[in-house]
């Protein structure tokens, strides 16, 4: 028998018991609408993760500096300075895999500019943090050599700095006071919004190290180099544990460290991003899991209605042997009424799934993503159980002799 | 002698019903030659269905031939045999079996969708729904059709592949008699035109309108006879005079 008249065949069965017919798919429809809304969370969730890990840089070792124990009484995190600036060099110098190293100062301290004030993470630090963090600007340039070498009291400010301080208005060249510095802005960055903490990334200010070091954090310090941090990026991924081993040795070696107690800390900034997402996702694939559930639930659905529809259609099936049909073909004719009722099962599963994510979307802040394989794929699983819970009723169809089926009252 | 359309040899059948052995056909041998119109007569249980559905390639006998044109058909597979039906049987049943909610013109192609080297099977179907007076009603489904119609679908889809034998278990069974009477006038139409009928039924009567009478009891060939065929047509005519007359009276 032809395929298209075999689809055919199917169809109008199905429309016979069109209310039956639309009952047994619900099981499908909703299975499929499930998994698929569960997967296009999970997606969504992993972009944003990805997301936050590329503007943090998934590449990223930030190095702290530590107090040294001295006698066994150990300094405040960062009250003796070991870190400097050659240490950073070195690092880009000594460790082949390392793209960029950038020493970094910290402090805070209150910025007023007209009848405004605001206090933002101040930062001290030079061009190479721009690569490291993968900042953009926005607006202006980066520092100069000149202001970096000489203490310059320029400033690069944050996207929240600028709202809260300037507003609308054009903040280049605006005079703003830092710890009653004056500075001029010379730039402003591109927003890169809250970190997976909820922190706002984008309130800070950048100014170069000497500045901070000199003018504003007001330290006593070990060295008139020193920094508080340095941001290592490297270049690949997948050399991570690599250059955080050779950071570790190469670093005590510097410091001349010789106890199991280093005078820094390496952190891996994707790190907790990542342990987040992995939580996430198991999160995910347990509620697929459950939904895929409904999904087998659907499948007895469908082979508890092909056995009813068999026996309802005895004599059908009798007469259609009688006439030449083959065992096969009436194999074919129930396995393909069964698939046919799954797919489109699932096709309007799919449909269900596409609504329910953009009003999620739209309505909740989600963020979902259909994947295309995820499509293809749930419509030819659906297609699947079609053909493995029609198998039993088509081959119980199929087996029937001609005689017993044309008398079946 | 010429080759046989279909032909049993020396064919039993015996099954069980609970612990009984139950002897339905014990030793039948027939050979229908082209062109014959048959009567298969016999009381219930005589075997006289059980016959039939031998020769339609339904049953397969417990031991014995069967031979289509020749041909062994006994021991086929359950494809093979369905392969044999297609081409070479047409059935027409009691209770017509037609599908429901599917229109006479796809009731009378069905068999040829079973046959997918077939081609032109709608103008086939269409020239046998044509043979039997309902091509006008091809659009219709059994539903809006009587009896005597759907009976006529049934016929037609019998006769759409072309058959070497026609196979009628009680084709008048479900009719009234005027309705059963028509249906026989085209039945004696079709051998007229040359096709090979075999017709099961119990009632004399309508045993009447063909030309060999074979009858069955407990599982034997009792008589197998020719005869002198009776004509449907006339029977027809005298059947709706004696109406009208009592009608009028």
């Amino acid at each position: 028998m032809k395929w298209l008249l075999l689809f055919k065949v199917a169809w109008v069965a199905l429309q016979v018991n069109l209310m039956r017919s639309i009952l047994t798919m619900l099981g499908i429809i909703i299975g499929v609408a499930a998994v698929i809304i569960m997967l296009a969370l999970g997606a969504g969730a992993q972009y944003e993760v990805d997301q936050q890990i590329k503007s943090l840089g998934g590449n990223v070792f930030i190095v702290f500096a530590r107090g040294r124990a001295t006698s066994g009484a150990r300094g405040a995190a960062g009250s003796v300075q070991t870190l400097t600036e050659m240490d950073a060099e070195a690092i880009e110098q000594q460790i082949p895999q390392v793209t960029v190293a950038a020493p970094t100062m910290w402090a805070s301290a209150q910025v007023i500019y007209g009848n405004l004030n605001w206090a933002p993470s101040i930062q001290g630090v030079d061009n190479r943090i721009f690569s490291a963090q993968n900042w953009q600007l926005n607006q202006g340039r980066e520092f100069s050599a000149a202001e970096l070498s000489s203490s310059g009291r320029v400033a690069i400010i944050g996207a929240t700095v600028q709202r809260e301080l300037f507003g609308a208005s054009d903040p280049i060249g605006q005079s703003i006071r830092v710890d009653r510095v004056p500075v001029t802005v010379i730039g402003v960055l591109d927003a890169k919004g809250q970190n997976t903490q909820g922190n706002d990334q984008d309130d800070l200010i950048f100014m170069p190290l000497d500045t901070v070091r000199k003018r504003i954090s007001g330290r006593t310090l070990a060295s008139p180099r020193a920094v508080r941090s340095i941001i290592v990026q490297v270049a690949d991924e997948r050399d991570m544990a690599l250059v955080e081993q050779e950071l570790e040795s190469l670093l005590r070696q510097r410091l001349r460290t010789t106890g199991t107690d280093d005078p820094f800390r390496i952190r891996n900034l994707s790190e907790m991003v990542e342990t987040r997402a992995r939580t996430m996702q198991i999160f995910n694939g347990l509620l697929a899991a459950v939904a895929s559930v409904s999904l087998l639930v659907g499948g007895i659905g469908i082979m508890n209605i092909m056995l009813v529809s068999v026996t309802e259609r005895t004599r059908e099936i009798g007469l259609r042997m009688a006439v030449g049909a083959e065992p096969a073909d009436i194999m074919k004719q129930f396995l393909i009424e069964a698939m046919l009722m799954c797919s489109l099962g699932g096709m309007l599963g799919l449909s269900i799934a596409l609504l329910v994510t953009k009003g999620l979307e739209k309505f909740a802040g989600f963020t979902a993503i259909i994947q295309p394989e995820v499509v293809l794929l749930s419509i030819g699983f659906s297609a699947l159980i079609g053909i493995f819970f029609g198998y039993y009723p088509a081959r119980k169809a199929s087996r029937l002799q001609p005689i017993d089926a044309l008398r079946h009252e | 002698m010429t080759q046989a359309v279909i032909e049993s040899i020396a064919i039993t059948k015996s099954y069980q019903m609970g612990s009984q052995n139950v002897q339905a056909l014990a030793g039948v041998d027939v050979r229908i030659q082209a062109g014959e119109f048959i009567a298969v007569m016999g009381p219930s249980g005589s075997g006289k269905s059980t016959f039939m559905n031998m020769l339609g390639c339904l049953d397969s006998p417990s031991s014995g031939e069967i031979r289509i044109q020749g041909e062994n058909v006994t021991h086929l597979a359950a494809a093979q045999l369905a392969r044999i039906r297609n081409r070479y049987i047409g059935f027409v049943f009691q209770q017509f079996n037609l599908l429901p909610r599917t229109s006479a013109l796809d009731n009378v192609m069905l068999p040829l969708l079973y046959r997918p080297d077939h081609s032109d099977a709608e103008s086939f179907a269409i020239a046998c729904l044509q043979q039997v007076g309902l091509a006008e009603r091809m659009d219709h489904h059994p539903s809006q059709l009587s009896g005597g119609q759907q009976q006529r679908v049934a016929i037609a889809r019998a006769l759409v592949n072309q058959p070497a034998v026609l196979l009628a278990d009680e084709p008048t069974g479900a009719l009234d008699t005027e309705t059963g009477l028509e249906i026989m006038q085209l039945f004696q139409q079709l051998h007229s035109e040359g096709k090979t009928i075999v017709l099961v039924t119990h009632e004399p009567e309508i045993a009447a309108f063909a030309s060999r009478q074979l009858i069955f009891r407990d599982g034997r060939l009792q008589s197998d006879k020719a005869v002198q065929a009776a004509s449907a047509t006339e029977h027809l005519q005298q059947y709706r005079q004696q109406k009208m007359q009592e009608g009028l009276a």
